[in-house]
């Protein structure tokens, strides 16, 4: 599966929504991304791509986007 | 709901707390939850959304929190209860002493960060005397789960116990997975999560992880351990303990003192029963200690794995 399907997977198992929606998504934005949503998601990344974020990554990690720069610099995850 | 391992690391065991928290309305239509203005760092802030009519913030009043569940227990109500663990054994222990102990109140007693994560903090919030403390008192049931799912299935477990119950919660977010797949978990029923024949480890809370760690550096110097999850406190697995025993050498490990713990339960009851055996207390010396970070604490009492490793390896 490529890197951006499994990321927006992620998004997909984390909180229960279409995928369509994903790339709109922020922290906070809709009610299933709370901090319990957040580990969730984190959770989920973590095992997509087989990765240990950071704390600091962890609490930067506020939107779809951010994510996917957070993963590429941080993690050399192609997308 | 289908747990997640990681998740539950990730939110740590408050987290978990607060998520099991959010199943049990569903199962249970007479649950309220208390807080001394701890919602957010006990898990809750979801069940507080999801169930504003069942949450109760008394502020910081730990006496209060517990006469306030206890007044909603006796109305034949589920209470939970949420505080530091040093309050919880401590701050409000007259209350706990006659509403939950000698009155048997339904009231979940929860004694978040217990042990040293919150050692930032200082001596009024590490707690290494609860266990000390609450095993003093009849009738509580004591629950130290070893991580998020345990810990998960334990607050779920508590409301099915008819009676006032303890629940320790140790470790602190990104807590180590001791259970990466779903399991049996009964109260009072210990879990053997590694088998061996040289000696038995029995720990607590936090310290199953790391007991398990130092096992498996063992093992790849051919001493071989037992690894026995002791998550009921009481009432203890007299059976598990029984049978470690008959191994010839125990170790004990607990996030907490050496006075009154696990470790002296046991040996309390190995003495009681008159068996026989080698056991070795690894826990905290009676002592103050100053602020620190967490994993600095665990590091200079010895509560992590290679400390515990050669321990064990001198202890036989």
């Amino acid at each position: 599966m490529p890197n951006e399907e499994k990321y927006i997977q992620a998004f997909v198992n984390a909180f229960g929504v279409d995928s369509s929606v994903v790339p709109t998504l922020k922290f906070q934005g809709i009610e299933a991304w709370d901090s319990v949503g957040h580990m969730s998601l984190i959770a989920e990344l973590e095992d997509a791509f087989d990765i240990m974020m950071e704390t600091d990554d962890i609490i930067d990690l506020d939107s779809y986007e951010k994510g996917k720069k957070i993963l590429s610099t941080n993690y050399g995850i192609k997308f | 709901m289908k747990l997640n391992p990681r998740m539950l690391s990730r939110l740590g065991l408050n987290g978990s707390f607060g998520l099991a928290m959010t199943e049990l309305p569903a199962l249970h239509e007479n649950i309220g939850v208390f807080t001394a203005d701890l919602q957010n760092f006990s898990g809750l802030d979801r069940f507080a959304k999801d169930f504003p009519d069942r949450m109760f913030n008394v502020g910081i009043a730990e006496q209060n929190l517990i006469g306030t569940a206890a007044g909603y227990a006796s109305e034949g109500n589920i209470a939970y209860a949420t505080t530091y663990a040093s309050f919880a054994a401590m701050r409000d222990l007259d209350q706990v002493s006659v509403n939950m102990a000698y009155m048997q109140l339904n009231v979940k007693l929860v004694g978040l960060t217990a042990g040293f994560s919150t050692g930032i903090l200082g001596a009024t919030h590490i707690c290494t005397t609860d266990l000390a403390i609450i095993q003093a008192l009849p009738n509580i049931t004591i629950l130290s789960p070893a991580d998020g799912m345990e810990t998960y299935k334990a607050t779920l477990a508590a409301a099915d116990i008819d009676g006032p119950v303890y629940l320790r919660l140790t470790g602190s977010m990104n807590n180590p997975i001791v259970y990466k797949e779903d399991f049996d978990y009964h109260v009072g029923k210990a879990n053997v999560i590694m088998d061996g024949s040289d000696l038995a480890i029995i720990a607590t809370g936090s310290m199953v992880a790391i007991g398990l760690e130092a096992a498996e550096r063992l093992s790849g110097e051919g001493i071989n351990c037992k690894v026995i999850d002791m998550h009921t406190i009481r009432p203890l697995d007299k059976d598990a303990v029984i049978e470690a025993g008959k191994i010839g050498r125990v170790v004990t490990i607990e996030e907490h003192g050496v006075v009154g713990g696990l470790g002296s339960t046991i040996c309390q009851f190995y003495n009681e029963l008159g068996i026989s055996t080698h056991l070795l207390n690894i826990g905290v010396p009676c002592e103050y200690t100053k602020a620190a970070r967490y994993q600095s604490l665990l590091l200079k009492y010895g509560l992590n794995s290679d400390s515990i490793a050669d321990r064990i390896k001198k202890f036989i």
